[in-house]
């Protein structure tokens, strides 16, 4: 069974049988995480860096923005037995347009929201695939813990 | 190098945007046109219309009674939503099938093209800008060269991908130094053969301003801001990635903020729903 996460939404899964999916990362970031000792693991994809922009849409969509979302996450896991001490974090996506600078370099500033928000949280990436300016599709694999990305125009690749 | 006679051949085979999209755009952009007017020209052609109707009766607009015409679309939905709703079934069938060139799938085209075509809706009513049924569908069909380009492109892959990893090429940069001609040029001269405006083949062949004197011109500089948005919520989006440049400068003739840029994307997130229910259209 294959889970989807859609643009500004996020699961979670302890199935071993499922796998779960999200596509076409550009600027927005999917964020991976995992704890191997009770095979749980879950992937949000969040569209922008702040929510404070707007709460409203904020509190009607959390997943859309990096604050909001990524505490869901990990909380969201811990649910299903996941330890932070454990989880293996994986971070994709956070293109960006050719010479696209400062504010609104959207992708740059999701990421550097993702790393302030995980500095503060004692929180340590495993691995990462960001910036550039390709489009990134990410999997896991819930029995495992593998995870694969695509970047259109490409084939698929275990990280 | 590819011969204009050849690409003349190749866009005469292709199943072009049926001309009611072009006198709808006329009609609709008109101040002095009624209602009326403008539902006659949807309803001329049956499969827009069987189209637009099958859309409104979907689950999202949640209609208590059957809508059977035209006029009860109209009615019930508004003209603005009609109009846009007759402009997308329009260009359903081009925009459709897979680009392999490009690295993309069936349907990746049509959703890249309605996300842009929402995005651009956005931009136009947030900046209150003229002519936003022009500009909604000038970022729907602006990338429909990409349909003739993309086996040229494959072949040339080679030779793009250097061009763009490193030499610090944009794609389109790259395809116009590979094949003589790139996929905004390709397009507005596939609107012009097909009788778009002016205008209208104007925004296509400026879509990624190359030309940087163009973006005085409003209506291409909120195109051209729908694509970037387009690109970076990545729907669709295919090997060409958001290889493509980014000019502040547009930012500050079209008046938009970083924040102004944020909140078009939370709507974009907040509507998604909308976008899957255009998206089954095609």
């Amino acid at each position: 069974m294959k889970q989807i996460v859609g643009v500004a939404d996020m699961k979670v899964s302890n199935n071993p049988g499922e796998s779960i999916i999200t596509y076409s990362l550009g600027s927005c970031i999917g964020l991976v995480i995992y704890d191997p000792a009770v095979k749980v693991g879950g992937i949000l994809h969040f569209m922008l860096p702040d929510s404070s922009i707007d709460k409203q849409k904020a509190a009607a969509r959390p997943y859309m923005f990096a604050d909001s979302g990524i505490p869901r996450l990990f909380k969201s896991a811990y649910q299903l037995g996941g330890d932070k001490k454990r989880m293996n974090v994986y971070v994709a996506g956070g293109a960006e347009i050719l010479d696209q600078q400062g504010f609104f370099n959207i992708g740059k500033r999701n990421y550097m929201a993702l790393k302030k928000m995980f500095f503060k949280n004692k929180v340590m990436i495993s691995k990462q695939n960001v910036g550039g300016n390709v489009n990134r599709t990410v999997r896991i694999e819930i029995a495992t813990g593998d995870i694969y990305v695509k970047t259109s125009g490409s084939g698929e690749v275990k990280i | 190098m590819i011969s204009l006679q050849t690409l003349v051949a190749e866009v005469k085979n292709l199943k072009p945007i049926p001309a009611v999209a072009g006198q709808l755009l006329a009609v609709a952009e008109h101040p002095d046109s009624s209602m009326a007017d403008i539902a006659k020209v949807i309803q001329y052609d049956p499969v827009i219309t069987a189209g637009v109707l099958r859309t409104c009766n979907s689950a999202y607009f949640g209609m208590k009674n059957p809508v059977e015409s035209i006029k009860d679309a109209v009615n019930l939905l508004g003209i603005d939503q009609v109009i846009e709703l007759a402009l997308l079934k329009s260009g359903a069938q081009t925009l459709g099938g897979s680009q392999k060139g490009y690295g993309m799938d069936e349907g990746d085209m049509w959703r890249y093209s309605v996300s842009s075509a929402v995005l651009a809706k956005q931009v136009a009513v947030r900046l209150g800008l003229k002519g936003k049924n022009t500009i909604f569908t000038a970022a729907l069909i602006k990338d429909m060269g990409k349909i003739v380009l993309e086996k040229y492109v494959a072949d040339a892959s080679g030779k793009i991908t250097d061009l763009v990893a490193n030499q610090h090429f944009s794609f389109q940069e790259a395809e116009k130094k590979a094949l003589g001609i790139d996929h905004a040029e390709l397009g507005a001269m596939i609107a012009k053969m097909w009788k778009f405006s002016p205008r209208m083949v104007n925004i296509i062949r400026h879509h990624h301003l190359s030309d940087e004197t163009k973006m005085a011109d409003k209506q291409i500089a909120a195109v051209y801001l729908a694509d970037c948005l387009s690109m970076m919520l990545g729907n669709g989006v295919g090997a060409d990635g958001l290889a493509y440049r980014f000019k502040d400068q547009v930012m500050t003739q079209l008046g938009i903020s970083a924040v102004d840029m944020s909140m078009i994307i939370a709507d974009f997130g907040i509507n998604m729903q909308e976008v899957e229910t255009l998206l089954q259209m095609a």
